[in-house]
């Protein structure tokens, strides 16, 4: 299977790391294939979703969230330079952060998306939450959950 | 911090280390905006309709669609400002970049007052529609404080951030422009009456010239919605495209759909004497605070009762969903105002733990249930009246001066039909919708003694608000003054 280009949405929880750990050795798996063929080169991007109320505009700037996004996004950067990967990182403001993963896919026709998910309980039964469903039912790419 | 708002001394400046710019996800199409549109500016007629025809009496189908044409300006206005200036601070944005602060902080107030009145009618309204099922709740005081708990609970929902679903409320949007339609169509077959719609007016006594004047300020309420469009202008894909389009569909739904109800409604409970003198419309008399209800009661028997059913559980939803349209519209223009230094921060800020302007939300709140208290929609429709056209107003203005002063700003919307003064090209549609609405507006403060003494009030304290506020950021800025502050 070929990932050449992986999208990572992180959230700033301690699986952040290991899954772009995960991410760039995916990645390097598919760069040694680059040696032989006349192929595209492997990308990773990393990106944190920061969802807006409805009761602000689309566009409003919470510092505090920014801030956090920004911090998280150092965090998984750094890990991925000393994988010797160097990734591109971006910021989305989204009403709902599923939506925001899948567009964000197809517009980067990402060959693979990968997330991170802590195990979490509601009334008593393992929960996915609300996003990673969302992503798993409506991505145009493999999706691969990992779990810590 | 935004690129168009350079940073003044004092500021703290935060700037993101490899953010150039925020990555918008743009989701909204022109069903999207729609049906967001449709759903403030369609609940109007479930109250318009009422406090319309209780002035205009015979006259309230021509009416509303006088107001109708002068609805068609305004929106194309409100279509070519939020392409040109996709920003949530609708007519106050235009407002800002066309003329000043000032100026603009006039325009945001007024609208600020619609976005609280707009809580306040939609809430007390559901819950006279809520009276078809309990009768009770249809009397005053327990709409006015079932409308209070409305509002209430919407408040929580925004300040906790319970996720509304954009899927549910296109549908219902569209299963409510599918039954006004079913309602308008029956009314068209069944109920419409010609002879009587003209036996209806009696010139210069029923309505009189007051009453008329009068009845034309307040149809303007049935058509408010529309800045709803241009706050969702950061949202929309392709805005230059889908704005017109949706702002385009949202008046040939509205003016047809209103101009139907209207006959229908005068049809059905023609003008006739009282024993006292006074000429009276059965609508107002049985159904001032459902009329739409009231044109169900006319139906044949046999669909009466399911029909009856289905428009008022309509309606409760439908205007619940615009008291949160209301409050959502009040919690960005804040958000909007405390961005341009309009508003003290105390009132705009986004508070850190729910992560919405939860002061301004909390204070409108409170004011919009004041303003139930009440329990005369007379009085909110007047407030409403005057706010709306005020901003709309402005809007033209905007529109007009930013015409002459920015001739270059791209505009992936341009009103058409414009006349050339001096080498600008000056739309007519916005001269005429500004002076309608202008004129409107004296209107309002002529005819409406209470609306008003409040509209006054509420520009006067929104006034002083911003002029302590801004003299007191003066003084922060000045050289003179160490802020001991860091960038």
């Amino acid at each position: 299977m070929e990932y050449s280009k992986i999208l990572v949405p992180v959230v700033g929880t301690p699986v952040d790391e290991s899954v772009m750990k995960l991410a760039c050795r995916l990645a390097r798996r598919d760069k040694e294939r680059e040696k032989d063929k006349d192929k595209e080169k492997s990308k990773i991007w990393a990106v944190s979703v920061v969802a807006i109320k409805r009761a602000l505009p689309l566009d409003a700037e919470i510092e505090s969230e920014i801030r956090r996004a920004e911090d998280v996004l150092d965090r998984v950067q750094s890990v991925a330079e000393k994988e010797g990967f160097e990734i591109e990182t971006d910021v989305l403001q989204a009403r709902d952060v599923g939506p925001a993963i899948v567009d964000e896919a197809v517009e980067r026709g990402v060959t693979l998306i990968l997330m991170g998910i802590v195990y979490k309980r509601q009334f008593g039964q393992f929960s996915l939450g609300d996003v990673v469903p969302y992503v798993l039912k409506n991505s145009p790419c493999p999706v691969i959950l990992y779990q810590q | 911090m935004s690129d168009t708002f350079p940073a003044k001394p004092g500021d703290r400046v935060f700037r993101p280390k490899r953010i150039k710019r925020l990555h918008l996800r743009r989701v909204l199409g022109v069903t999207g905006l729609f049906s967001t549109a449709y759903g403030d500016v369609g609940s109007s007629i479930y109250y318009a309709l009422g406090v319309v025809a209780m002035s205009a009496l015979g006259l309230t189908p021509p009416v509303l669609i006088i107001s109708g044409v002068v609805f068609l300006f305004t929106a194309l206005t409100y279509a070519e400002g939020a392409t040109a200036l996709p920003e949530a601070g609708g007519s106050g944005a235009f407002a800002f970049r066309a003329f000043n602060p000032w100026v603009s902080f006039i325009a945001s107030w007024a609208l600020m007052l619609d976005y609280i009145v707009t809580m306040s009618i939609s809430a007390f309204s559901a819950i006279n529609y809520l009276g078809y099922f309990f009768h009770p709740l249809a009397t005053w005081p327990a709409n006015s404080i079932g409308g209070m708990v409305v509002i209430a609970l919407l408040a929580l929902i925004n300040i906790r951030g319970i996720r509304a679903s954009s899927r549910l409320n296109i549908v219902l949007v569209m299963i409510d422009v599918l039954t006004q339609i079913t309602i308008a169509v029956l009314a068209l077959l069944i109920v419409v009456n010609i002879p009587t719609l003209i036996h209806n007016v009696h010139w210069g006594v029923a309505p009189t010239t007051h009453q008329f004047l009068f009845g034309i300020s307040i149809s303007m309420i049935a058509y408010t919605g529309i800045e709803t469009v241009s706050n969702l202008g950061s949202e929309t894909r392709n805005p230059g495209r889908s704005i017109p389009r949706a702002v385009l569909l949202v008046f040939i739904a509205v003016f047809v759909l209103w101009a139907l109800l209207s006959m229908a409604a005068l049809s059905a409970y023609p003008v006739h004497q009282m024993p006292d003198g006074q000429w009276v419309t059965e609508l107002t008399q049985r159904f001032l605070h459902d009329p739409i209800l009231g044109i169900a009661n006319v139906m044949p028997e046999s669909i009466r009762p399911v029909l009856s059913f289905w428009v008022a559980f309509l309606a409760v939803t439908i205007l619940i969903i615009a008291t949160n349209a209301g409050m959502l519209g009040a919690s960005r223009l804040a958000y909007y105002m405390g961005r341009r230094d309009q508003l003290p921060g105390a009132l705009s800020k986004v508070s850190e733990r729910s992560r919405v302007p939860m002061n301004a939300i909390l204070i409108f709140s409170v004011i919009a249930s004041g303003l139930i208290a009440t329990g005369r929609i007379t009085l909110l429709a007047d407030l409403y009246a005057f706010g709306a056209v005020l901003a709309y107003t402005s809007a033209h203005a905007s529109i007009i001066a930013l015409r002459v002063k920015e001739p270059e700003l791209p505009r992936p919307f341009k009103i058409p039909l414009n006349i050339r003064i001096k080498n600008r090209e000056i739309p007519v549609t916005a001269v005429l919708g500004g002076l309608a609405t202008f004129i409107t507006w004296f209107i309002v403060i002529y005819t409406h003694a209470i609306g008003r003494i409040v509209g006054f009030s509420w520009l006067a304290v929104g006034l002083l608000i911003f002029f302590l506020y801004r003299r007191r950021l003066k003084r922060r800025q000045s050289p003179n003054f160490e802020t001991g502050r860091e960038e």
